[in-house]
């Protein structure tokens, strides 16, 4: 607890990075010990069984760092320089204090001592620039990938001494320090860095400074984790720093979502993940725990391409808007342990103010719209305008199992106000070849994404930058350009909020950006003996803390 | 095998013709159950009132009753509804696979069988690259090359039966030509095509259409195979196979798989007796 | 053997050879007419968030941006000294992948081929030995019922009795003895069904035949005539049959492995499927080729020890029921 003292002071320093660093380490120091404390205390030793769909593709930290899959394994077998909790709020971990200059370009980082990786190199300022070079660029030509999300402005680190790196970049980038809590940024050892591709595909050739490591594993079947005894620089956010409880943790590849259930609630396993939402109600009845954490980031929902007809149409876009019965999805896809949308962020990242109102349903309302935008109602139920159909492609989200179903149900909804929708699946890759934002033939692209601080939402909403142009309005829309530029230059939270509540504001009026629900893309059942998990930013579970009750 | 045993020039041939008059109960029922399969298909609105595509959210998961047959998915709609629907699909797509089967293969069969020569030795080796590859694993192939959708599946379905009935074609009619009465109509001036198409392309038709209706449920079976990975029509299609793969993510509720499945076996059971008895009575 | 059959095995030899290159070439083709691959997809996940531009540098740093014709040109020149390559989904030399998975699966489509069997002889033996009004009649109709049920609806059977209901094996660890036996159930059904067919239609045939009545009359028992004169015959065509139903096994490993969560070859190849890696599924249609050319060519020679009538005259003359007669008629592979 005598944490609680640096972490308070330290955080002053930085108070452009997270919402209010005030509160968030004051909520560290409360919410963040809770998972011990709220239990009985923590028993040592237990294996757990944890059955996942996938274990995705490639190990190669940083191809794979991201996925939804073997990011688990790499939150238990690999550390990250600074922790990000559920609510956003940054809090340090490997790196125990840092500073930056004035305009956000220089940043030096004071990193943990007597830190050292399954190998036994030491985690030391020549660790982390190896690290940090290879997170922005990769090698490419060897088929290792740069991490997306880190930032393009860096340019380069230094050690400084075995214990401080200083971090240069050719822009302001008030996004690094976010950064590195992100599951893209798990270090490992300089000599795994080192190893060609082929090599870092084998995970257990590459070693992390977690406080687990690889004990087997076996493609598309299981990857099991054996606990490091002379672990002891765990986060101070999760109440504990110690060695874990638990002796292993087994993923093991269960691709049907039945028998993953079917098996815990058998008690042949422990946790299963990605659960059928239908399944879940009688499963709490039956006395499993069900965690629907959320993550940071955008909520599931349509990014409207403004450029392809009918949806140039402000009343069209609007009418779409007010047709979607929200609750309903809620009521018949999902359980009560989804959120309904209140913006088109979630509603538990810092900066999001709740839009509800322009998120109503409102099927008349729609009708009107439709009809003073000149689309008439033929025989058939379907409008139609200067002889064409009022009609609606669908791509259905391959990230998101319950997306099929959704559409499925929205276009039951749309098709009683005179839509017409036709529903695409694709595979993964099928899909990413052939639907993107603005694409000539995607009308709206449905959004699942996670991101590090709201104030880069503009920057990807819109062209600038290299943005991502969402709803394809190139320059087009001079409000919510200026809304970026006055976001990006914002010089304090205080000053950025109200700016971001008119953006949600504008970008759900306009109809811009049609949220369906907050997303929840990670379920886990759990059986009711094991205690102590925890969640981070991005809806992970880390079985650091957790134990077997009796 | 029993293709040969029950080859015309077997004794039982004549007895076989007399008994084809008088067709057995299961081979009636399974014309029966042919029939209103092909009646779903061909106008499903008279057989339920339901929509298969538009249901009641909170009728979800409803067991089987009065009401709903085959009881209600996880958005409200009715099975049964959606099985009747969704037979069209099931069916044409098996029709497709048989006819790209049997044309392409037959083609190549005809080909290589009546021409002969170097025509039979690049078709040989065609069919046997065809033949190398497990069916299902060029199946699975074809269907990821060219998109996932259920006419696809059908497409790639045909395709891994061309090989099958080239080589039943070829034999055929290397069996067909070597009879003595071709042999006769070749002495008598015949030309070539009319030899083929009285004599030869009869004749090998008359021992691929048994086939052909085995192939189709064996279509069936595939395309539903393939669906069930995941490689069928986007929703609110409802092809058999779908439903199987739909249902099987919702197992508390057994209704959404058995039904389906139950209607896919019966379907392709009967098949696979009619076609049996096409074979007896040839 | 003579000369003769030699220089018909070189040649068969050959053929295989060439068939194998074909069906390489066949699957590179048919996989690339669709554009995207692993490498493509992952940097397309928009978890990710590469631009368009960062996602373009990569492909072309990986070579991945060059004409078919040159890909297919470096694999096959790969291939033919035995380099199977790299994954390109999981970075791994194919090889290993292969070496990893290799075992299960022929474990499955032994115990698999072994199911199917003995559940064919039980249903042949039964023929034979249960009269007609105690349901023969049934049991004839037994393979029609086999071959219409699909295969992944018998496993989802078996694993909710068996695995969830009587707890006779953990779903989860899937090569347990009674996980693979169940496993083998489901995908030997299907097979057992083609088996059994051959085999109840040459009892029937031999059993009209001379012989077997003279031999009834020598006052045999039912059980030894049964060996002696029936089966033994009868299982002549049944070597052909097995042979044919490896790829079916093959097959239908991939949805049995699926449906009980073995790792076997059919789940690498839906992996691979599912993310177009190419050199993965090359190498195993590749493999499934050679397979099939060899164990064809092991039921060539089997044929004439099984059957001394079949005489091999100067090397034309093969086992009479693959490659050239439109004998699987009956016996045709129905379920994957």
């Amino acid at each position: 607890m005598t944490d609680r003292s640096t972490l308070l002071s330290l955080s002053r320093r930085r108070l452009l990075l997270t919402a209010s660093a005030l509160t968030a380490a004051a909520l560290v120091a409360t919410t963040g010990l809770e998972p011990t404390l709220a239990a009985d205390s923590p028993k040592e030793g237990g294996d757990i069984t944890f059955l996942i769909d996938s274990l995705g593709d490639t190990w190669i930290p940083n191809n794979s760092a991201i996925s939804s899959f073997q990011g688990h394994i790499w939150g238990h077998v690999t550390d990250k320089l600074l922790y990000v909790d559920a609510e956003g709020k940054v809090s340090p971990w490997l790196v125990e204090r840092w500073a930056q200059n004035d305009n956000a370009t220089e940043f030096t980082l004071h990193l943990k001592q007597g830190v050292t990786f399954s190998d036994g190199e030491p985690l030391d300022s020549k660790a982390v620039v190896a690290n940090l070079d290879i997170w922005y660029a990769g090698r490419k030509n060897e088929g290792i990938n740069p991490i997306g999300l880190f930032p393009k402005t860096y340019d380069r680190a230094e050690a400084v001494d075995a214990a401080t790196v200083k971090v240069f970049f050719k822009k302001p980038t008030l996004g690094f320090l976010p950064t590195l809590g992100y599951h893209g940024s798990i270090l490992t050892s300089p000599k795994s860095i080192a190893q060609p591709a082929s090599v870092q595909a084998d995970l257990s050739k590459t070693a992390g400074s977690g406080p687990y490591v690889v004990e087997s594993w076996k493609e598309g079947d299981h990857v099991t984790l054996v606990k490091r005894k002379d672990y002891n620089w765990g986060p101070a956010a999760v109440g504990h720093t110690g060695p874990a409880f638990l002796d292993t943790i087994t993923y093991k590849l269960v691709s049907e979502p039945s028998l993953r259930v079917a098996s815990v609630q058998s008690g042949q396993a422990d946790v299963a993940y990605n659960a059928s939402p239908q399944e879940l109600k009688s499963l709490k009845d039956e006395g499993f725990t069900v965690a629907t954490p959320r993550y940071l980031g955008f909520v599931n929902g349509w990014a409207v391409n403004t450029k392809l007809p009918p949806y140039d149409d402000v009343k069209v876009r609007q009418a779409l808007q007010a047709g979607i019965n929200r609750q309903e999805i809620i009521d018949t896809v999902y359980t009560p342990d989804w959120h309904l949308a209140t913006s088109f962020i979630q509603s538990n990242v810092p900066g999001a103010t709740d839009q509800s109102a322009l998120l109503a349903y409102d099927p008349a309302k729609a009708e009107k719209l439709l009809d003073e935008a000149g689309w008439v109602k033929g025989a058939n139920g379907i409008r139609t305008k200067d002889g064409k159909e009022l009609s609606l492609t669908l791509h259905s989200n391959p990230y998101l199992a319950t997306s099929k179903s959704v559409d499925e149900l929205i276009a039951q909804q749309l098709g009683r106000i005179g839509w017409k929708v036709v529903i695409r699946a694709y595979d993964v890759v099928t899909y990413g070849e052939k639907v993107k934002f603005g694409g000539a033939a995607v009308p709206t692209y449905e959004v699942t994404r996670s991101f590090i601080d709201a104030g880069t939402v503009a920057g990807i909403l819109t062209n600038a930058n290299n943005g991502e142009n969402w709803f394809a309005l190139d320059d087009r829309d001079t409000k919510i350009n200026d809304l970026r530029d006055k976001i990006a230059g914002a010089g304090s939270i205080e000053e950025r909020s109200p700016l971001l509540n008119d953006l949600q504001k504008y970008v759900l009026d306009q109809g811009y950006f049609i949220p369906r629900t907050q997303i929840v893309q990670r379920i886990y059942v759990q059986a009711p003996t094991l205690k102590g998990e925890v969640y981070n930013g991005v809806a992970y579970a880390s079985y650091y803390t957790a134990f077997i009750a009796d | 095998m029993s293709f040969v045993s029950n080859s015309p020039l077997s004794g039982t041939a004549n007895t076989g013709r007399l008994t084809a008059l008088r067709m057995p109960a299961t081979v009636a029922l399974s014309f029966a159950i042919i029939a209103i399969i092909l009646a779903w298909s061909l106008a499903p609105q008279f057989f339920t009132t339901y929509s298969p595509v538009v249901g009641v959210p909170a009728d979800k998961f409803l067991g089987p009753s009065f009401s709903h047959w085959f009881g209600t998915d996880h958005l409200g709609r009715d099975l049964y509804a959606r099985v009747v629907y969704g037979t069209a699909s099931s069916v044409s797509s098996a029709l497709v696979a048989v006819v790209i089967g049997v044309l392409f293969g037959g083609l190549i069969g005809l080909l290589a069988g009546f021409l002969g020569g170097w025509v039979d030795v690049v078709l040989a080796r065609l069919v046997d690259v065809l033949l190398s590859i497990p069916k299902f694993l060029l199946a699975v192939i074809v269907v990821t090359a060219i998109g996932f959708e259920t006419i696809n599946a059908a497409i790639a379905t045909g395709v891994s039966a061309v090989a099958f009935f080239a080589r039943v074609t070829r034999s055929e009619v290397i069996k067909t030509r070597q009879a003595t009465f071709v042999e006769a109509s070749y002495l008598s001036g015949g030309s070539r095509w009319y030899i083929l198409l009285r004599h030869v392309l009869p004749n090998a038709s008359r021992s691929v259409l048994p086939l052909a209706v085995l192939q189709f449920g064996e279509s069936i079976l595939i395309i539903a195979s393939l669906a069930f990975l995941g490689y069928g029509d986007p929703p609110p299609a409802s092809d058999w196979g779908l439903l199987i793969s739909i249902g099987k993510d919702y197992l508390k509720w057994p209704w959404l798989v058995y039904a389906p499945a139950f209607v896919t076996i019966v379907t392709v059971l009967s098949v696979n007796r009619i076609s049996r008895w096409l074979r007896k009575t040839d | 053997m003579s000369n003769a059959y030699l220089t018909y095995a070189a040649k068969r030899l050959g053929q295989a050879v060439v068939v194998i290159l074909l069906a390489y070439v066949f699957t590179f083709v048919v996989v690339s007419i669709l554009p995207g691959d692993p490498i493509t997809s992952v940097l397309r996940n928009p978890q990710n968030g590469f631009s368009e531009q960062e996602i373009a540098e990569i492909i072309a740093a990986q070579g991945l941006d060059k004409p078919v014709p040159v890909q297919l040109w470096n694999a096959l020149s790969g291939f033919l000294t035995g380099d199977l390559g790299m994954s390109m989904r999981s970075n791994r030399p194919v090889s290993t992948l292969i070496a990893e998975v290799l075992p299960s699966t022929l474990i499955l489509a032994g115990a698999g081929l072994a199911v199917a069997l003995v559940l064919a002889m039980l249903v042949a033996y039964g023929t034979r030995f249960v009269p007609k009004k105690y349901g023969q009649g049934l049991l004839r109709g037994f393979p029609s019922l086999f071959l219409s049920v699909p295969n992944f609806v018998i496993g989802l059977v078996l694993i909710h009795l068996f695995g969830f209901q009587l707890g006779l094996f953990r779903v989860i660890n899937p090569d347990s003895f009674w996980a693979t036996l169940f496993a083998a159930v489901a995908l030997g059904i299907p097979v057992s069904a083609q088996i059994a067919e051959v085999l109840i239609a040459n009892l029937d045939k031999e059993a009209e035949q001379e012989y077997a009545t003279v031999a009834r009359s020598r006052g045999i028992g039912q059980l030894k005539l049964f060996i002696r004169h029936l089966l033994k015959p009868a299982s002549l065509p049944v070597v052909t049959v097995i042979a044919l139903t490896i790829g079916e096994l093959l097959g239908g490993s991939l949805i049995t492995e699926t449906v009980f969560g073995r790792t076997g070859v059919g789940s690498l190849v839906q992996r691979s499927v599912s993310t177009q890696d190419l050199p993965v599924l090359q190498a195993i249609v590749s493999l499934g080729a050679v397979v099939f050319v060899l164990v064809n060519l092991i039921a060539d020679l089997l044929y004439p020890l099984l059957d001394p009538r079949v005489k091999i005259l100067g090397g034309a003359k093969r086992r009479p029921t693959t490659t050239d007669e439109p004998s699987l008629g009956s016996a045709k592979a129905v379920n994957p």
